[in-house]
């Protein structure tokens, strides 16, 4: 089993080293402080989302955390280092890591701005479900976050205790929910029961999210305290009266109608992602991905990467987070960006994926189809080394093969499967795997080295990705003497290079037309996805192969 | 600068994190693993994905093993357990207790005749992941049984039978408890009769299986089976045990398991029985409504767990629809065991001087940054101060170098 070399020149080049932080609430101010505190100057863009209503999605009962806010906005702004962009707006971003060039508007203030990496940190959007339930708000009818606001009050938590009044809580049916939302509804339930004892909480929720810090002991305070939960996967019925909200629901466990007509009932709120993540996602030419999080659920992207080499999304610009997990976020990405970064010169590969400038077009098919936004073009297409990944996938999509990725250029890989396949003993079947290294080659190395049953015959072409597998690569297999071919990739969404795997897919299905068109059986040509972690996988369909071509 | 020295206690995925991504800022980094291998309880899982990946960053334990082994300032402590710390002037003294080492790496070519020659099933141990070296280890009893036949049979001359343990002193600047956690002991648990009945398995138990035939089986015929159980939250939110916190991690497993199982054999008839489900991933929403189309939810836990013919399991449970108790049969119960600290916490808290929570994970000295303990220099990831998933002990991980690097003043 031999694999390409891949040894690369090297050289020196000078980067910006400044960096953009998008967004100006907990997320943006945190980052800010923190690459701030590593010497890197910083450009604070405080892009507010329309409709934001401030942190309080983020920080619920917590009065602490708002005042630790207001001294970390007020440390932010007074420090030299940070330039803060009030009222900022991104317009377009161009250029490569270690050289973006990002024009803005701030305060309608047109502004050009050069960085070396760029961290998107926007806020959650809170907004109530109450038109799921059918339930116009209003004095009595609240969304969580008015409710939070009336608990800041210690009037409205004395008058909750005197007027006996009771709370209802209604969440869990008109979405899945999650634990941060949960610790908000938690946080209100005791704070009601805590009120007073003649204050009562009850709450109708379908499943409780318990996984994060404490909630399970949050959820046992309340019900210690006097709460009462009613668990139901359907919503109870609710009728909006003019004296106020009455709730009707079938409790399975005593088995009867339970109703209630409570002084307020307080509904469930949504937690999103902002607009703005999908137009930034635009401008920065980054993924977006499931609910409008601005990352893909990739786990080669966790924890803050995105598709684009030194744009990171940290908080909840990729998924719902408390603070302690933003903060985390927040220090892995000053973690990348000191590595990005350096002290602004950067040691990169001389040649990664190189253009032959005679044969290129600018068809920019290369440009569409990269998906680390790694090229951009002058007259012809340019690779930038720092951003080029060397997946390879815009090497074999180039219509005038213009691009070869170095260590993996078509005349060494197809020398190598020459190689390979007149290295095989007479009698046994051909078979050669072109494996992603990602994945099937580490898993082929371990059923090699664990001693699996493999098939004598069977040699490993390594790929970058099998995105670079081209078809062209196949069919020489095949004139080359190979009785089975194996196209092994990562599984979809696990591709290191997000697309790898569908672009194999797609020419491994136009080669079983070639293949048919030329009388060679179809079984000799299978596509397969594993990942690393699946050695005894890949013994078992090296060794199906071989028994269907023997 | 002057070169600095962190010692990492646990060569889980969090210890492994953090020693790469302190490493690539030149940092030495001392990684200390009491088992014979690299890569904790996660390097044992298996990979989730139905048609598609589901996200359970079972490959990236293995990826990150990989990345650490290929850092040259890494040095793995493989067997090894720390006896005592002592702190003076801002430098820890820690005196390790090492091997023995039966397989001299520097000889062992991994050709694993120990392994399969070997006259004992257990004697000789073989890692998950080929990015461990040696890949095989031999216990201290698998020795003494059978001296005569280790003593001669690597061609290698790599496997000394007489090799003793031994000490070492490290000098480090800086520490990292990335120590893990203990799966819960389902017999604490007796109704549900895990030590009777071999077909009920733990989530671990299932990886194993999984691991071994390629496939789930039942362990007591080794056929697969048509009709399964998960049992969720089994030692998790349990207020009799005391255990008032929720693992995070099972809703996942079981979710992504079953998925997967249903992937490879469509016609398997899946329950779930659970309390709440926790959320997995982004994507959730629509994750969850594929597997409440593929399987069956029940908001009960069964109470007990009854042998029947054919190795066949009877669970009572309370029915919500029907106000009694029910029976249902299964070929086979998956318990979904939950995150427990580990049970050395105590003995770790003791040595190193710093505090536990109230449920016995180590403690973090800040509610926002955790990643800080009760002490100065000392630092902690992943399971090790409680449930967390691969992703987000990586997370955590990745914060904690960072932490350290600040408090070395390695910056720019």
């Amino acid at each position: 089993m031999t694999t390409a070399k891949n040894t690369r020149e090297m050289e020196k080049i000078e980067i910006a080293t400044d960096v953009l932080v998008i967004g100006g609430g907990y997320t943006g101010l945190k980052a800010a402080d923190s690459i701030a505190e590593t010497g890197y100057r910083v450009i604070l863009a405080d892009q507010k989302d329309a409709g934001t209503p401030g942190q309080s999605s983020l920080f619920g009962l917590q009065p602490d955390f708002q005042n630790s806010l207001d001294g970390l906005k007020d440390a932010v702004k007074a420090n030299s280092r940070v330039e803060f962009l009030p009222e900022a707006r991104i317009k377009t971003a161009a250029g490569v890591p270690g050289d973006f060039t990002i024009r803005l508007t701030s305060d309608g203030t047109e502004i050009e701005k050069k960085v070396g990496a760029i961290v998107v940190a926007t806020d959650i959007v809170s907004t109530p479900l109450n038109h799921i339930y059918g339930l116009d708000l209003s004095d009595r009818v609240i969304s969580l976050s008015d409710f939070e606001e009336k608990l800041s009050s210690a009037d409205f938590k004395k008058k909750l205790d005197k007027d006996k009044q009771t709370v209802a809580f209604l969440a869990g049916f008109a979405q899945d929910g999650n634990p941060l939302l949960m610790k908000r509804i938690l946080d209100s339930v005791l704070a009601v029961e805590e009120a007073g004892k003649n204050a009562t909480a009850y709450v109708y929720i379908n499943d409780i999210k318990v996984a994060g810090d404490n909630l399970e002991r949050l959820y046992k305070a309340g019900r210690d305290a006097g709460a009462i939960y009613f668990k139901s996967t359907q919503p109870p019925e609710i009728k909006q009266q003019n004296d106020g909200p009455a709730i009707l629901l079938h409790d399975p466990v005593i088995r009867s109608d339970i109703e209630a007509e409570p002084d307020y009932l307080v509904i469930e709120e949504a937690m999103t992602p902002g607009q703005v993540n999908s137009e930034l996602a635009d401008i920065l030419r980054i993924d977006l991905g499931p609910m409008g999080f601005l990352q893909t659920d990739n786990v080669h992207r966790f924890p803050v990467h995105s598709n684009r080499e030194g744009i990171y999304v940290i908080g909840s610009t990729r998924d719902i987070q408390d603070l302690s997990d933003t903060w985390t976020d927040v220090e892995n990405a000053v973690l990348d960006i000191k590595q990005l970064l350096g002290d602004g010169t950067k040691e990169v590969p001389k040649f990664c994926a190189v253009v032959d400038r005679e044969k290129c077009v600018t068809c920019l098919t290369c440009y569409r189809c990269c998906p680390h936004g790694a090229i951009y073009w002058d007259d012809k297409a340019v690779i930038s080394p720092v951003a080029c990944q060397a997946c390879g996938i815009c090497a074999s999509e180039c219509p005038q093969e213009a691009i070869q990725v170095t260590g993996y250029s078509d005349d060494e890989l197809l020398e190598q499967i020459r190689t390979e396949i007149s290295g095989i003993k007479n009698g046994d079947p051909k078979i050669l795997a072109f494996c992603c290294e990602n994945s099937a080659l580490e898993a082929g190395r371990t059923a090699d080295l664990f001693h699996y049953n493999l098939p004598k015959g069977l040699r490993l072409i390594r790929v970058p990705c099998a995105g670079k597998v081209d078809i062209h690569y196949v069919l020489s297999a095949f004139i080359e003497g190979a009785d089975g071919v194996l196209v092994m990739a990562c599984h979809p969404g696990n591709c290191k290079s997000e697309t790898g795997t569908t672009f194999a897919r797609w020419r491994i299905n136009n080669a079983y037309q070639m293949l048919e068109e030329t009388g060679i059986d179809k079984n000799r040509l299978e596509f397969v996805t594993l990942a690393s972690n699946m050695a005894p996988d890949f013994a078992k369909i090296a060794v199906e192969m071989e028994k269907r071509i023997g | 600068m002057e070169e600095k020295q962190v010692m990492i206690m646990g060569g889980g995925i969090a210890g492994l994190t953090a020693a790469r991504d302190l490493a690539e800022f030149g940092v030495n980094v001392h990684l200390i693993e009491k088992s014979s291998f690299m890569g904790g309880y996660a390097i044992g899982y298996t990979c989730k994905a139905s048609t598609e990946c589901l996200q359970c960053g079972a490959c990236s334990v293995e990826k990150t093993l990989k990345e650490a082994t290929e850092t040259p300032n890494i040095e793995f402590h493989l067997s090894t357990t720390v006896e005592a710390v002592s702190s003076e002037n801002n430098k820890f003294s820690a005196k390790l207790k090492k091997g023995p080492f039966f397989i001299d790496p520097e000889r062992c070519n991994n050709c694993g005749l120990c392994y399969e020659k070997s006259p004992e099933k257990g004697a000789v141990l073989r890692g998950y992941s080929k990015n461990n070296h040696p890949l095989y280890a031999i216990t201290a009893e698998g020795i003494q049984s059978h001296r005569d036949f280790f003593a001669s049979v690597c061609p290698e001359g790599a496997i000394s039978v007489d090799a003793k343990a031994t000490s070492e002193t490290l000098g480090v600047d800086a520490l990292i408890v990335a120590t893990g956690f203990e799966p819960f002991d389902p017999n604490q648990k007796p109704t549900y009769r895990y030590a009777e009945h071999a077909n009920v398995i733990t989530g671990l138990d299932m990886e194993r299986i999984k691991r071994t035939h390629g496939a789930l089986v039942r362990p007591s015929d080794g056929q697969p089976p048509e009709k399964i159980a998960f049992i969720q939250c089994v030692g998790s939110r349990d207020e009799r045990l005391g255990h008032l916190w929720c693992s995070r991690v099972c809703c996942p497993y079981a979710l992504r398991s079953a998925q997967s199982i249903k992937t490879q054999s469509p016609e398997m008839d899946i329950t779930i029985f659970y309390m709440d489900i926790q959320n997995i991933g982004k994507n959730f929403p629509e994750f969850y409504q594929t597997c409440k189309s593929d399987f069956r939810f029940i908001r009960s836990i069964p109470v007990d767990i009854f042998g029947e013919d054919n190795d066949r399991l009877s669970l009572r449970r309370f029915d919500e629809t029907e106000g009694t108790t029910v029976m249902e049969t299964f070929d086979l119960v998956v318990l979904s065991i939950g995150i427990m600290p580990n049970s050395e916490n105590p003995a770790i808290s003791k040595l190193l001087g710093i505090e536990l929570d109230q449920d016995g994970f180590i403690d973090h000295n800040d509610a926002l940054n955790q990643t800080l303990t009760s002490q100065n220099g000392i630092f902690v990831a992943g399971t090790a101060s409680g449930p967390n998933s691969i992703p987000g002990s990586m997370a955590q991980a990745g914060h904690a170098a960072g932490e350290v690097l600040k408090y070395l003043g390695v910056t720019q």
